[in-house]
């Protein structure tokens, strides 16, 4: 049995230590196909199953702002990794948990690594990881990369998520009732394309459109469905 | 169709959501977080080295300070390798009955890889500091510290850190702007980052500054760095001013400082050596090659070449080659050695050191010293041993640089400029150098 | 009325809440991402004018460019605000 895991996280918040740590040192290094961005792949066998890691740009988000977001971004909703590994700087959790709330968005696998939890401690924050998880609904692994504390439970998590596979409920955001209405409104006219359906988590592509992300529009304009959610949004501004 | 959903909705669904999502991290994380600090010692740190009077200064010391650990360290290990090499030429030399296998193993191989693997210490030490310098976090305040000037110059305060790193290799350098969002900024960042003296040239500045400036040596290499910055900056600002496509203002500088954190052994060690590796691979494959290319030239016609005892390089098909295209540089004092050397740099840069090792090898019979050698060959005065540093620095790009820059700019256009306006303005520099100190009475 | 400043305008050790970003689309993005949205509190660690300028934002320490701090306009009256 093999399963893919992606990892992501910030900038800086020691996801090449991790990688490394998980793929003992040895990754092969190429592209992503027709882009400039490096592309990171390792593996790991643990219990028994072998797992292929691959390395996801570093972001803050997940927007269609930059290559790496869309990289990144497009890797979990096209691959369908069997989990994400969300590497979260616990000395810098309030901004790092913006991409967690993302990532949950992309209906993604999610166990969250709290590295540098070391640095956390020693600057006098104390973190409730089992809270943490439960008000999330999401596994989460104190980990201290630089002395590889953690690591031997964070792949114990990773077996544990690509088995278990969402069971939990997670955390949903959201966006006020006028907007939570509309996105509900723009879903139902996603479901009648059911290709798109299969392939993009709906509520995710309705809160897109309502960001007017340029990449989503330009999948919706080859959809269907794309003019009824046009005379949504008419209704909406009338 | 895109547009016309984006007009309907303009930006404001966009902004409120962002809000939504920190409002619900807001209540989560009181839940969750307790005994946050306002200040940090990181923030303290910060106090000091982002200094508006101290900044610059504490940063072009801490440059300093890289270069001479450095070349510092380093040396004790050049000096084995070095030995190394020597010995395994003069063995094999002795060991082998065969003329021409002989000379292949000791003067080719032996005298010409090891001429060029002597300089592997400094650029290890030299990628340690780099890697010490980003794992501690202080490359983004040097980053911050640029700004200010940066945007002065037009150019963007993010690329500072490219451009710090294109003196270990211009390879990452150039890889390292991807961070910068505004592809102008970018390209133009791409476009003068192989001004930044790459490690690979500084074999070059070592070699010819030890041969002919004497106890300028050290100075002599640092000038080149300088030199470097400076037309990097002159560059910069010309383009922006003179080519329609860079005009306008660098794009908003937004970046995060991360705390300030004691780089651990071990992460650093596999920076240095990731780095450091890739060196090593070009090493292996193209300057290897590059180097029995050249032993190849110069040793054969074998008979025209290998007369009786001696040793008559100028029958050699490289001599031919060199005279050939020796005219191009004579008005800069290069001799078609020198033409030779830099033709071969084109491969990689490390070569034109190979080229010389491999060629006095040859004719001393032996590995030899390089620098001592090109000393008393003579073929460079002070003047245009300055010369010659300053076409390497500025020339062109080595092979693997131009392909990672037509990768990142995915532009024929671009490349190619890059290595025209390169080309040009290298002998431009070069002539300026020995004309104006022809005109201050060096010669 | 609430009164709005650029955050360029502030000085060192001034805490201040962010209530608008007046840029261009690309620009707003990332500082919503990055955590300056309508509420956040911000606190200026160094100001070195006309240069950029260090801020401590949601935890976390961004580095703005002058131009950058001049589009983030913020309300002085943080108690307002608790």
């Amino acid at each position: 049995m093999a399963i893919r895991v992606a990892v992501i996280g910030n900038p800086n918040v020691g996801k090449t230590l991790i990688f490394n740590n998980l793929t003992g040192g040895k990754a092969h290094v190429g592209n992503w196909p027709g882009k400039t961005v490096e592309k990171k792949e390792g593996k790991c066998v643990h219990k028994g199953v072998e797992m292929k890691i691959i390395d996801l740009p570093g972001t803050y988000s997940l927007t269609a702002n930059s290559i790496d977001e869309l990289v990144a971004r497009n890797y979990i909703v096209e691959e369908k990794p069997d989990v994400v590994i969300d590497i979260v700087d616990s000395s810098n959790l309030e901004r790092n948990l913006y991409l967690t709330l993302q990532l949950l968005e992309l209906e993604a696998n999610i166990v969250i690594a709290l590295n540098k939890f070391d640095i956390a401690r020693d600057l006098g924050y104390e973190i409730d990881v089992n809270e943490l998880s439960k008000l999330l609904g999401i596994p989460v692994v104190p980990t201290v990369a630089t002395t590889k504390e953690g690591m031997e439970e964070l792949r114990d998590a990773v077996l544990k998520a690509a088995r278990e596979k969402r069971k939990k409920r997670k955390i949903e955001v959201s966006y006020g009732k006028k907007f939570d209405e509309l996105i509900l409104k723009i879903q139902r006219a996603i479901e009648n394309d059911e290709e798109l359906s299969k392939k993009y988590p709906t509520r995710w592509l309705a809160i897109k459109v309502l960001e007017a992300d340029e990449e989503v529009l330009k999948i919706i304009d080859r959809s269907p469905c794309k003019h009824e959610i046009v005379n949504q949004l008419l209704e909406m501004k009338g | 169709m895109s547009k016309k959903i984006r007009e309907i909705l303009g930006e404001d669904a966009e902004v409120a959501f962002a809000e939504r999502r920190y409002a619900v991290i807001s209540e989560i994380l009181p839940k969750v977080l307790k005994g946050a600090k306002p200040l940090t010692r990181s923030d303290m740190l910060d106090k000091a080295l982002l200094n508006k009077y101290l900044g610059i200064p504490i940063f072009l010391a801490l440059w300093w300070a890289l270069f001479r650990f450095t070349f510092d360290v380093s040396t004790p290990f050049s000096d084995l390798i070095d030995m190394f090499f020597s010995w395994l030429g003069e063995t094999t030399s002795g060991a082998i009955a065969n003329e021409q296998i002989a000379s292949f193993l000791s003067d080719g191989i032996f005298g010409g890889l090891g001429g060029v693997l002597v300089f592997l210490p400094p650029i290890f030490f030299l990628f340690l500091g780099l890697a010490i310098l980003e794992d501690s976090g202080y490359l983004a305040r040097a980053a911050f510290v640029a700004d200010r000037i940066m945007y002065k110059l037009g150019l963007h305060g993010k690329s500072f850190i490219p451009m710090l790193i294109g003196f270990g290799c211009n390879i990452p350098g150039i890889m390292a702007t991807r961070t910068i969002d505004r592809e102008e900024d970018r390209i133009l960042t791409i476009l003068v980052n192989p001004l930044m003296s790459c490690s690979a040239r500084l074999p070059v500045y070592i070699l010819v500054s030890g041969a002919v400036l004497g106890g300028y040596a050290a100075a002599g290499v640092y000038s080149m760095y300088i030199l470097g910055i400076a037309l990097a900056v002159l560059m910069a600002l010309l383009f922006r001013r003179v080519i329609p496509y860079f005009k306008g203002k660098p794009s908003p500088f937004i970046l995060e400082l991360p705390m300030y954190a004691k780089p651990t052994l071990r992460n650093t060690l596999i920076h240095m050596w990731e780095r450091g590796v890739l060196f090593l691979k070009k090493a292996g494959t193209i300057i290897f090659l590059g180097i029995i290319v050249v032993w190849l030239l110069s040793s054969y016609p074998w008979n025209a070449v290998h007369v009786e005892d001696k040793f008559l390089l100028e029958n050699s098909y490289l001599a031919m080659f060199g005279k050939t295209i020796e005219p191009i540089f004579r008005p800069l004092g290069f001799n078609w050695m020198g033409a030779v050397a830099l033709f071969f740099g084109f491969i990689a840069k490390e070569i034109v050191v190979g080229t010389f090792a491999t060629l006095f090898g040859l004719q001393a019979e032996g590995p030899e010293e390089v620098i001592p050698a090109l000393k008393s060959s003579g073929i460079f005065t002070p003047l245009t041993g300055l010369a010659f540093m300053a076409f390497t620095l500025i020339y062109l790009p080595c092979i693997a640089t131009i392909g990672v820059i037509y990768r990142e700019t995915n532009s024929w256009k671009w490349t190619l400029f890059t290595v025209i306006y390169e080309l040009i303005l290298a002998y431009v520099v070069a002539m300026a150098i020995v004309w104006i100190g022809g005109l201050l009475g060096y010669a | 009325m609430m009164s709005k400043m650029p955050l360029a305008m502030l000085s060192e050790n001034e805490e201040a809440i962010v209530v608008e970003i007046r840029g261009g689309r690309g620009l707003v993005r990332r500082l919503s991402e990055m955590g300056f949205t309508y509420g956040a509190k911000v606190r200026i660690l160094h100001s070195s004018s006309p240069g950029p300028v260090l801020v401590s934002i949601r935890g976390s320490r961004i580095a703005l460019g002058r131009g950058a701090a001049m589009k983030i306009l913020v309300n002085l009256e943080v108690e307002k605000w608790q």
